[in-house]
C-alpha cells in the first residue's frame, strides 16, 4: 500500500515547507477552503475516518455537533501520545509536521474555528520544536494567519507543552490543563462540542486522525473507505515494540491480521523465540495470545474479542517474560498515573500495584489473586474516567490468560519463567 | 430557568419532580437517601467520589446521582445489590489509606467517613499494604485552621466551597493520585477569609479548627440555637459549650437560612462570652474615680435617685442594636413610660432624620425581603458600604448565586471589596455621593425610556455627565447599567448604611424603586445593616421620633446627636448607655467626650468596659448572646428566635430584668418580666410581629410611612483638599461593633486599627502592606500600619471603627460631610 501517513518518515528534510510544497503539500488545504464547510463534514462522514485517538469515534460525526453559529469555537489536536507502547504521533510530528498542521487548518476551516491548539506531551521537546519551527513556515507561506491564502479565513496555531501527566491525553484533563488547571477529567455532559476549551465549542483530535485529512480531500471519502474495512477504513500506523526483530512505525491498510504485523513486517520473535503474548493496543488494551493473532487490527474486531485497538501500539512478548513482573509494570503506570479525582481509581489502582508488586517480589500470599479480582470488580465501571477501566481491563488481561503463574509466583516466591 | 415538570420511577415509586433535578435529590423526595462524599448544595457538581452512584434502567454503567438530572420515564434503582457493594467497595477504597486514627481525631462522633462506613460500609477491612502518609505531624494553616491530609477523603468540598462561596480561592491541590492533597499554596499560612467555611464542609477530620483542638467530643457538648451578633445578616449558628466555657459556634446545615455558612466573626467570635475581661459585678464611681464593686440592690436604687433628680426632660438612653427585641421593646417602654422621656436612640452614628428616609428608601417598615430572592434577581445592584467586609455571608450568598445563575451584579461603593471579582460591572463613586450616583442612573433611564411619574420632571433638567462629575463614575457605565435595569425581569438592590451615615441617596432611592417598579416590577430593595439587629431597634420604636410599630411619636425626643448637645450645654441629668459605647462611635470624638463628662449621672450597662464605661457615675454588668433567650430581625426582616447556651456568671444579669427592676422600683406596676412576657407583649403592639412563629419567620408589614422623600437634586463633592484622604469607617471583616475586640481568636486575625488605602495610593506614598504611617487630622495623630485594598481609588482611605485605644472617631469632625485626613509615610515593615 502506498504511504500516506508515513511516506516521510525517516526522510532527511523532509520536515521543511519546501520539501512538503514539493510533495504536492497544502493544495488540500487550497481545495479545502474552495469548499463549503458542511461538504468537508459530509466528505470526512462518507470517509468513514474514525478517530485514531484510541475510541474510534466516527470524526466527521464529532465535528457535526459543534454548533454553526456559535462565536468562537476551537480545534486541539492531541499530540499527548502517553499510553505505554505508542510513538506514532510523534513519527508524523518529527518528519511531516506540515501534514499535521495541513489537517488542522482542514478541520478548523470545517468546524469554523480560528485558533487551535496543538496539546504535546511534554517529553516531545524535539517534536515540539519542529512543529514551532513549521507554524513559522506556514505563517511565512500564509498557510496559517490572517486571511489564508486570500480567501477570508484565518487561524492561528499554537503548541502548548504538556507537564508529563498521562490523564492529560483524555480530551477534557487536556482542556483543563490548556486552560491553566490542574489535568483532571471534567464532567461529561456538557461535552467539548458544546462546552470546551474556555467553555466554548470544541473539537478534539488525535495527531493521527488530523494526518489523514489532507489525502482524505485530495483523493475523495471514496478512496478512504475503500481501505480495510467497511466499518473502520482507512491507513493505520501501527507501532511495534517489544520482542520482534524489527521494532518501529508501520502503515498498513486498518483490518491487516496481528500475525501479519507482528510476522511479516516487524520481522517476528527475536532471536526465534516463541511469542507469548501480545498487547494490541497500548497498556489499557487487554492483551491477547498465539491463538488470537489472526484477528484483523481494526476497532470492532479487537472489540469483540474483548479487547482493542487503541491507540494501536502493539506490544510483544516472547516466552521469558514473566507476566506478573508485566503486571505489576502496567500497574505501576496506572497508579503513578491515576489523577486522584475519583475513590476506585485513585485508591484502587494503589491497592492493586502494591499486591502485584507483593507478588513480584515474593511477597504474596493465598488470597491474593482472588483480592485482585474482587478490587477489579469493584473499580470498574465505577470510575469518573476511562483510566481507571484501563488499569482493570489490562490486569484482567493478565490474570485471564495467564493466572497460574500468578499462583506460582505466590507458592514459589519466584517467576515461573 | 426550567419549570417544566418531570415523572420517573425509583425503586418502582413514581416522583414528580422540577426539571433539572438531581437524581440524588429526587430520590430523597421519593424517601431514599444516598449516601455522598463530594456532593454539598450550593458548590459546582463533581462526581468524584462515587459514593452516590446508582442503578439506571439502560445504562450500562452505574451513575452518579449528584450530578445527573432526572429525565422524563427514567427508571432508578438506589438499594440495589450492585449499588449496595458499590457503597461498602467505595468505603473500603477510602479506608485503605485512612490512617483510623479516630481516638484522637477532633472530628471522632461526628465524621461522615465513620456515619458512612458504620452505615454501610464493609464489616472487615481487607487492605494489608503500607499506607500513604502525607506528613507525620498536624499542620497550622492559619490562626484558626489545622490540617491533617492524612485523613482527607478528596472530596474538593474545602477547595469549591473557598473559591466558589467564599471567592478566596486560597485552597487547592497539589500532588496527584494518591498523592493528592487539598492545602494552602506550599502548606504556608493563609492569608484569607478566616472564615473556616473549609473546615465546616470538611466530612472528616482533616481541616480543623485550632482553637476547639482535643477540647471536646461532640458528646460531651451543651448546645443552643442562637444568632450572630456581629452583624445583620443574622447567621443563625449553635452554640456548644463543655462544662461553663463555650467552646464551639457551628452552623447547622439543617437549621437556618445560612445554612452552612458563616464568617470568621460568627464562627469564631463566641469566646468573648469566656473572656476574663468581663464586667462582673456592679460598679460604683469613688469620689477618687475609682470603681467599686456594689450590690444590684445599691446600684439600681442609685440609678433610681438619679433618675427622679434629672426629671423626664433631662433624662435619655442610647441602647444598642445588637441587643434583642424584648430588651430593645422594654428599654424604649422604660425610658417612655417610667423615665417620661423620647429622648432615645439605637445608634451613635447617624440622624433620626437620616434613618427616617433609609427605613422608608429601603422599605424597611414593610414585610421581610429574603435576601435569596434579592440576590436571585436579573441585576443586583449593591449600593455604598463594603457588603464583603460589613456583611460576609450576605457576600458568600450573592457570589455563590451568582456563579451558578450568571445573573448581572452591579457594586457601587467607595471602597473596592471582594466582591468586585463576580461583579459585570463595579465601579466606584466618591464617598456620599450615592444620591448623586442615582440621580444620574434616573436621568440615563429616562433617556432610553419616557416615563411620566411624579417626581420626574426634574431628572429631565439634569445631565448624566454632570452627575458623572459628582459621584466619580464614568457616564458610559452608568448607562450601561441603566440599560441592564430597563432590560431586567427582575432587580435586587442592596442598599448599604453610606446612606444612612451620610444620609445620602435615599430619595433617590424611592425614586428609582418607584420608577423600576414601573418598568420591571419586580424590584426587591435589602438594607445590609452592620449592626445584628438594627432593624429590630427600629421595629420596637427604640427611636426619638417612633414608637413600637413605627407609630409617629407623640412627643418627639433627642436623636444621639441632640442628647449629645443637651449633654454638653449641662442639660443632661441622667444618661443610660445600654451595650452602646457612644464615645468610642459618635462621629467627634473629642465633642462626645466633653459631652460625656458634663452628664449628672451617667449609667453604662455592657459586657466589657467600653471607652465610655471609665467615664460612668455607675457601671452595670451585662449578659450577652448565649447569655440569654429571646429574639432578633435581621436586614430581611427574618425574626430569629435564640437560645441560652448558659447562665450568666455571678453577677452579670440580662437587660431585660436590669430594666425590669429599675422599672419596677420607681413605678409599682411596671413588671419585672421574663422574655416570653415581653414577647407576647411584641406581638399585641407591634404591627408585623402578630404572625410570627417558631424559630424563624419572617415579620410582616407595618402600616404607615414614616417620611415624605423628595429629591433636592442638588450635589456636590464632599470637600477633600490636594493630596488628602476622604476617612471612612464600618466594621473590619473580622471585627464587629466594639465587642469582637474581646475576642482572643479574633484578635488573632486582627489585634489592632489599621489603616486600609488603594494600591495607586499606597504606591504615591511608597508603603507597601504593613508600614507604618501616620495619619492626621484635626490636631490628631496615630500611627497604624497599612493595608492595601485592590480597588480603592487613591483620596479614600478606611479604618475599622472596632478598637478602643485607636478609635477612627478621633479623626471625624461631624460637620463635615465626609472627613479628611492625611497620611505620610512613617516606618517600613521591620525597621
Ligand atoms: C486516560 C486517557 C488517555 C488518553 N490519552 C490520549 C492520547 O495520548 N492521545 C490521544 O490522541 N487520545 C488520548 N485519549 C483519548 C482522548 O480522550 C480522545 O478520545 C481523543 O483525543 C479524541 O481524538 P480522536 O477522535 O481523533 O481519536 C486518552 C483517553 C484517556 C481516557
Ligand atoms: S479514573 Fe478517576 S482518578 Fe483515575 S484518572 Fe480518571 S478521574 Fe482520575
Ligand atoms: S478559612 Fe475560609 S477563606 Fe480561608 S481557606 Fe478556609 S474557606 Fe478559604
Ligand atoms: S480536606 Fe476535607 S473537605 Fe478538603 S478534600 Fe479533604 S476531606 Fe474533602
Ligand atoms: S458577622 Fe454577620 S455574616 Fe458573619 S456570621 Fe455573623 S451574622 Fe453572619
Ligand atoms: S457524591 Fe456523587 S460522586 Fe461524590
Amino acid at each position: 500500500m502506498e504511504k500516506v501517513l508515513l511516506k516521510n518518515l525517516g526522510r532527511e528534510g523532509a520536515h521543511t515547507v519546501d520539501s512538503y510544497l514539493s510533495g504536492g503539500g497544502y493544495e488540500a488545504l487550497r481545495k479545502a477552503l474552495g469548499m463549503e464547510p458542511e461538504d468537508i463534514i459530509q466528505m470526512v462522514k462518507d470517509s468513514g475516518l474514525r478517530g485514531r485517538g484510541g475510541a474510534g469515534f466516527p470524526t466527521g460525526l464529532k465535528w457535526s455537533f459543534i454548533p454553526k453559529d456559535a462565536p468562537e469555537k476551537y480545534l486541539c489536536c492531541n499530540a499527548d501520545e502517553g499510553e505505554p507502547g505508542t510513538f506514532k504521533d510523534r513519527g508524523i510530528m518529527e518528519y511531516d509536521p506540515h501534514l499535521l498542521l495541513e489537517g488542522m487548518a482542514i478541520a478548523s476551516y470545517a468546524i469554523g474555528a480560528h485558533k487551535a491548539y496543538i496539546y504535546i506531551r511534554g517529553e516531545f521537546l524535539f517534536a515540539a520544536r519542529r512543529l514551532q519551527e513549521a507554524i513559522l513556515e506556514a505563517y511565512e507561506k500564509g498557510f496559517l494567519g490572517e486571511n489564508i491564502l486570500g480567501t477570508g479565513f484565518s487561524l492561528d496555531i499554537y503548541v502548548h507543552r504538556g507537564f508529563g501527566a498521562y490523564i492529560c491525553g483524555e480530551e477534557t484533563a487536556l482542556l483543563e490543563s490548556i486552560e491553566g488547571y490542574r489535568g483532571q477529567p471534567r464532567k461529561k455532559p456538557p461535552f467539548p462540542a458544546l462546552s470546551g476549551l474556555y467553555g466554548k465549542p470544541t473539537v478534539i483530535n488525535n495527531v493521527e486522525t488530523l494526518a489523514c485529512l489532507p489525502a482524505i480531500v485530495n483523493r475523495g471519502a471514496e478512496w478512504f473507505a475503500s481501505i480495510g474495512p467497511e466499518k473502520s477504513p482507512g491507513p493505520k500506523i501501527f507501532g511495534v515494540s517489544g520482542h520482534v526483530e524489527r521494532p518501529g512505525l508501520y502503515e498498513l491498510p486498518m483490518g491487516t491480521p496481528l500475525r501479519e504485523i507482528v510476522y511479516e513486517h516487524a520481522g517476528g520473535i527475536r532471536e526465534g523465540r516463541r511469542l507469548k503474548a501480545v498487547i494490541p493496543g497500548g497498556v489499557s488494551a487487554p492483551l491477547l495470545t498465539e491463538s488470537e493473532l489472526h484477528t484483523p487490527m481494526d476497532f470492532d474486531s479487537l472489540a469483540k474479542i474483548g479487547s482493542m485497538l487503541g491507540s494501536g501500539g502493539v506490544i510483544v512478548m516472547d516466552e521469558t517474560t514473566c507476566m506478573v513482573k508485566t503486571a505489576y509494570i502496567i500497574m505501576r503506570f496506572f497508579s503513578h498515573e491515576s489523577c486522584g479525582k475519583c475513590t476506585p481509581c485513585r485508591e484502587g489502582t494503589t491497592w492493586l500495584k502494591k499486591i502485584v508488586e507483593r507478588i513480584e517480589h515474593g511477597r504474596g500470599v493465598p488470597g491474593d489473586v482472588e483480592l485482585l479480582e474482587s478490587l477489579c470488580d469493584n473499580i470498574f465501571g465505577r470510575t469518573f474516567c476511562p483510566l481507571g477501566d484501563g488499569a482493570v481491563m489490562a490486569l484482567r488481561g493478565v490474570l485471564k490468560n495467564f493466572r497460574e503463574e500468578f499462583q506460582y509466583h505466590i507458592e514459589h516466591k519466584r517467576c515461573m519463567v | 430557568m426550567t419549570t417544566g415538570l418531570v415523572t420517573l420511577k425509583i425503586n418502582g415509586r413514581e416522583v414528580t419532580v422540577r426539571e433539572g433535578t438531581l437524581i440524588l435529590d429526587a430520590a430523597k423526595e421519593a424517601g431514599f437517601d444516598i449516601p455522598t462524599f463530594c456532593y454539598q448544595a450550593n458548590l459546582s457538581g463533581l462526581g468524584s467520589c462515587r459514593m452516590c452512584l446508582v442503578e439506571i434502567e439502560g445504562q450500562r454503567k452505574l451513575q452518579p446521582s449528584c450530578i445527573t438530572p432526572v429525565m422524563p420515564d427514567m427508571n432508578v434503582f438506589t438499594e440495589t445489590d450492585t449499588v449496595k457493594m458499590t457503597r461498602s467497595a467505595m468505603l473500603e477504597f477510602l479506608l485503605s489509606n485512612h490512617p483510623l486514627d479516630c481516638p484522637v481525631c477532633d472530628k471522632g462522633g461526628e465524621c461522615e467517613l465513620q456515619d458512612l462506613v458504620y452505615k454501610h460500609g464493609p464489616r472487615k477491612g481487607r487492605f494489608a499494604e503500607d499506607k500513604v502518609r502525607h506528613h507525620d505531624k498536624d499542620y497550622i494553616l492559619s490562626p484558626v485552621i489545622v490540617k491533617n491530609a492524612n485523613r482527607c477523603v478528596q472530596c474538593m468540598r474545602c477547595v469549591r466551597v473557598c473559591k466558589e462561596v467564599v471567592g478566596r480561592g486560597v485552597l487547592g491541590a497539589v500532588g496527584r493520585g494518591v498523592h493528592q492533597e487539598e492545602t494552602s499554596f506550599l502548606r504556608t499560612r493563609l492569608d484569607c477569609d478566616h472564615c473556616g467555611m473549609c473546615i465546616e464542609v470538611c466530612p472528616v477530620g482533616s481541616f480543623m479548627r485550632l482553637p476547639y483542638r482535643y477540647r471536646a467530643r461532640p458528646w460531651d457538648l451543651v448546645s443552643a440555637r442562637s444568632v450572630c451578633g456581629y452583624c445583620a445578616t443574622g447567621c443563625r449558628l449553635t452554640l456548644e459549650r463543655r462544662g461553663d466555657t463555650v467552646v464551639r459556634a457551628i452552623a447547622n446545615p439543617e437549621d437556618g437560612f445560612n445554612r452552612k455558612l458563616l464568617c470568621a466573626r460568627g464562627r469564631f467570635g463566641y469566646d468573648v462570652m469566656n473572656s476574663e475581661e468581663r464586667i462582673k459585678t456592679p460598679l460604683v464611681k469613688e469620689r477618687d474615680g475609682s470603681f467599686r464593686p456594689v450590690s444590684w440592690d445599691r446600684a439600681l436604687e442609685l440609678m433610681k435617685e438619679a433618675i427622679l433628680r434629672a426629671g423626664p426632660e433631662r433624662a435619655a438612653g442610647v441602647a444598642s442594636a445588637t441587643l434583642t427585641n424584648e430588651e430593645l421593646y422594654l428599654f424604649q417602654k422604660f425610658m417612655r413610660k417610667v423615665v417620661g422621656t423620647a429622648n432615645m436612640d439605637s445608634t451613635s452614628r447617624w440622624s433620626a432624620e437620616s434613618s427616617l428616609k433609609f427605613m422608608e428608601a429601603a422599605g424597611i417598615r414593610g414585610g421581610g425581603t429574603s435576601v435569596y430572592q434579592c440576590a436571585e434577581s436579573d441585576v443586583v445592584v449593591v449600593l455604598g458600604g463594603q457588603l464583603s467586609e460589613e456583611n460576609p455571608v450576605t457576600d458568600y450568598i450573592l457570589r455563590y448565586i451568582n456563579g451558578a445563575r450568571r445573573n448581572t451584579l452591579v457594586i457601587a461603593s467607595p471602597r473596592g471589596m471582594k466582591l468586585d471579582s463576580s461583579a459585570q460591572l463595579s465601579v466606584r463613586t466618591v464617598p456620599a455621593t450615592t444620591g448623586a450616583f442615582i440621580a444620574a442612573l434616573l436621568k440615563a433611564l429616562v433617556e432610553k425610556k419616557e416615563v411620566s411619574m411624579e417626581g420626574m420632571e426634574a431628572v429631565k433638567g439634569l445631565t448624566v455627565e454632570e452627575l458623572s462629575g459628582v459621584c466619580g463614575v464614568n457616564a458610559d457605565d452608568i448607562r450601561w447599567i441603566a440599560a441592564r435595569l430597563l432590560t431586567a425581569g427582575s432587580v435586587g438592590v442592596l442598599a448599604g448604611t453610606d446612606m444612612l451615615r451620610y444620609d445620602d441617596g435615599a430619595e433617590e432611592l424611592a425614586l428609582l424603586v418607584r420608577l423600576l417598579e414601573n418598568t420591571v416590577r419586580d424590584v426587591r430593595v435589602l438594607p445590609l445593616l452592620d449592626r445584628a439587629n438594627q432593624r429590630g431597634a427600629w421595629d420596637m420604636g427604640v427611636h426619638p421620633y417612633l414608637e413600637p410599630g413605627y407609630r409617629p411619636a407623640q412627643r418627639r425626643g433627642h436623636d444621639v446627636h441632640g442628647i449629645v448637645e443637651l449633654a454638653d450645654s449641662g442639660g443632661l441629668g441622667f444618661l443610660y448607655l445600654l451595650g452602646e459605647d457612644v464615645l468610642g462611635l459618635y462621629p467627634d470624638r473629642a465633642g462626645v467626650e466633653r459631652a460625656l463628662s458634663r452628664v449628672g449621672f451617667l449609667v453604662v450597662q455592657d459586657s466589657f468596659m467600653t471607652g465610655s464605661a471609665p467615664m460612668a457615675n455607675l457601671v452595670l454588668p451585662m449578659a450577652m448572646y448565649g447569655e440569654k433567650h429571646g429574639t432578633m430581625t435581621n436586614q430581611e426582616g427574618r425574626v430569629q428566635r435564640m437560645e441560652a447556651v448558659r447562665r450568666p456568671e455571678g453577677e452579670v444579669r440580662t437587660p431585660l430584668e436590669t430594666i425590669g427592676r429599675a422599672g419596677n422600683l420607681i413605678e409599682k406596676d411596671f413588671p419585672v418580666v421574663r422574655p416570653g412576657d415581653v414577647w407576647k407583649e411584641i406581638q399585641k403592639q407591634v404591627p408585623g410581629y402578630g404572625e410570627v412563629r417558631g424559630m424563624e419567620a419572617f415579620k410582616g408589614a407595618s402600616a404607615d410611612q414614616v417620611a415624605e422623600l423628595k429629591p433636592s437634586f442638588s450635589y456636590a463633592v464632599p470637600e477633600r483638599a490636594e493630596g488628602e484622604f476622604w476617612l471612612l469607617t464600618g466594621n473590619h471583616l473580622f471585627h464587629g461593633a466594639r465587642l469582637s475586640q474581646h475576642s482572643g481568636i479574633l484578635r488573632e486575625l486582627l489585634g489592632g486599627c489599621v489603616v486600609e488605602i488603594g494600591s495607586t495610593a499606597a504606591q504615591r506614598l511608597g508603603v507597601g502592606e504593613g508600614d507604618m504611617v501616620e495619619v492626621e487630622a484635626r490636631g490628631y495623630r496615630e500611627r497604624l500600619p497599612v493595608r492595601i485594598r485592590e480597588g480603592t481609588p487613591d483620596g479614600v482611605a478606611f479604618m475599622p471603627e472596632n478598637f478602643d485605644g485607636k478609635d477612627a472617631n478621633r479623626f471625624f469632625d461631624k460637620d463635615r460631610v465626609v472627613s479628611t485626613v492625611r497620611i505620610r509615610p512613617y516606618k517600613k515593615q521591620g525597621e
